[in-house]
């Protein structure tokens, strides 16, 4: 089953732990926003990625079984 | 109308005044008075300053970061020292957006990583000049210096004004020691005046130099060309005054507080020495420890006033209440952390609210994590048995900011090679 790292952009404020924690999933654009780089999750890396979405003070990260675009992106 | 003492249930009104000198002298208590704060309430009420509600707890505090709507930025400071608005951190979405776009790509994780290199030259330079002796007082020797020199060097300001400008910024936002409180307002004001001064001659000498064709590369020029959508989202300049305010809270925002975590780095690491041999022996320990340290002693209590009435963490807020959010407390709630009291370098997850929440969360986190990472490395490589001078106590100041005078620490001298 494929996995795919979502982020809220309406959560996220840019804390930058995710990146920070897990920079072979996660990169971040030029105003300091997530950027996820593997689409899906590599099977090696979903615990690395559930890892991300724990530590997120917002909540804004999600692993999830489809790529849904969250409303506010 | 605003609330009044006599509007509020008897049981949450607190004696709490956040510039009392009593709270952290001669022994540091805010964990202690804001931890006895959060078992009467989550939200309490001071009667100091006109009366303004303390929120205590880490679920009411996040939930107000992230509702500027309901609860402004403006004044973001108890006491006013006349200064004006701070830039951008006074300002509501959406006024707030533009300016924030323009400054977050300045400090962003990839830029500030870039400066790494330079940033542990330095630092290695600041522990070299001390570690032969034995003994150093922590505050003037490193951990002023260190987050100044980095911050010179980005905005491209001459070292040599960093004593006049440090003791400027201090009386802005402290007052003199010994003040009585209308001296204190006639100190804040003439300082922050003399920033001012200070700010207008650095934005001529750019606009000079640029006249003559020699466009600085620093981050005082990228300020400067910002452009910012105002309300009818017509494009514009910054005026002089907008650039001065921006430029005074980068200074002060910047400086301070990367002083004061790197303080307490070494105050409880000295303490817990456990959690510290794990940072000695195990260098990828230590991002996780530096995001310990912000937790375990977060400095800031941010304002926030309400725009309209809103009921929250059991009381009822009126439009244009004050709120003062006690980070250092929230943090510390068990509800949101296991064995808050105590300092677990590995812990995890470790959700603190120390750089804020919400859209004025810190813009210079990425550069404040850069150099705590790298001090705590360098250190912890060359002086690791630093102990507090039991004949020499730090000296802690209060405010909404709270920092170190002092830290006299001693430790194994380094023998030259
Ligand atoms: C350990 C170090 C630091 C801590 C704990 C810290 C903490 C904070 C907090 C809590 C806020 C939010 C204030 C509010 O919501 O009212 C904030 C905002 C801000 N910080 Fe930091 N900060 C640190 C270092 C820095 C550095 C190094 C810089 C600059 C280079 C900086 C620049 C700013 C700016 C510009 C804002 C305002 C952002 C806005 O209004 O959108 N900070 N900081
Ligand atoms: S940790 Fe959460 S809030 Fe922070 S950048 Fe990542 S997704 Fe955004």
């Amino acid at each position: 089953m494929d996995r795919y790292l979502t982020v809220d952009r309406g959560a996220c404020a840019g804390h930058g732990l995710c990146y920070g924690a897990a920079p072979e999933i996660v990169d971040c654009d030029d105003q300091g926003d997530p950027i996820i780089l593997t689409e899906p999750v590599p099977d090696g890396m979903v615990g690395q990625a559930e890892h991300v979405v724990d530590i997120c003070p917002e909540r804004a990260l999600a692993l999830q079984e489809s790529l849904q675009e969250s409303p506010s992106a | 109308m605003p609330t009044t003492r006599a509007d509020v249930r008897p049981d949450l009104v607190v004696d709490f005044d956040i510039y009392d000198p009593a709270l952290t002298m001669p022994v540091d208590r805010m964990q202690e008075r804001t931890a006895e704060l959060a078992k009467v309430g989550p939200i309490v009420w001071s009667p100091a300053y006109g009366g303004h509600w303390l929120v205590t707890a880490y679920d009411e505090v996040h939930e107000i970061l992230r509702d500027p709507a309901t609860f402004s930025s403006y004044p973001n400071n108890l006491v006013d020292a006349g200064q004006g608005k701070f830039l951008p951190i006074e300002l509501d979405p959406p006024e707030h957006t533009s300016y924030r776009q323009a400054l977050q790509p300045l400090f962003n994780p990839t830029r500030m990583r870039a400066l790494e290199p330079r940033i542990r030259e330095l630092v290695v330079e600041l522990i070299e000049k001390f570690q032969g002796a034995g003994r150093v007082e922590f505050v003037e020797e490193f951990a002023h210096e260190l987050p100044t020199t980095v911050f010179l060097a980005l905005m491209g300001w001459p070292l040599e004004d960093a004593p006049m400008f440090t003791e400027a910024t201090e009386i802005a936002m402290n007052g003199k020691p010994g003040d009585t409180p209308e001296q204190a307002v006639a100190s804040r004001t003439e300082a922050a005046m003399q920033m001012f001064g200070y700010f207008m001659q650095i934005i001529h000498t750019r606009r000079a130099a640029a006249e003559a064709g020699e466009e600085l590369d620093d981050i005082t020029t990228a300020v400067m060309k910002t452009r910012i959508k105002d309300a009818e989202g017509v494009e514009r300049d910054l005026t002089d005054d907008e650039l001065a305010r921006m430029f005074f809270l980068l200074l002060i925002a910047g400086l301070h507080t990367v002083q004061g975590t790197l303080c307490w780095m070494m105050l409880h690491l000295s303490t817990n020495t456990d959690q510290r041999d794990t940072v000695i022996a195990d260098a990828d320990a230590i991002p996780a420890a530096v995001e310990e340290v912000l937790r375990y002693e977060s400095q800031i209590a941010m304002g926030r006033r309400a725009v309209r009435d809103v009921e929250i963490g059991g009381v009822t807020i009126k439009a244009d209440d004050q709120l003062l959010l006690l980070l250092c407390s929230a943090n510390r709630d068990d509800s949101q952390f296991a064995d808050p009291q105590s300092l677990q370098v590995d812990r995890t997850p470790n959700r603190h609210l120390a750089f804020g929440s919400g859209p004025h969360r810190c813009i210079g986190s990425h550069l404040a994590r850069v150099e705590l990472r790298i001090a705590m490395e360098e250190i912890h490589k060359r002086i690791p048995d630093y102990r507090l001078d039991p004949e020499d106590p730090a000296v802690v100041l209060p405010s909404q900011v709270r920092g170190f005078a002092r830290l006299p620490l001693l430790f194994t001298p380094v023998t030259s090679s």
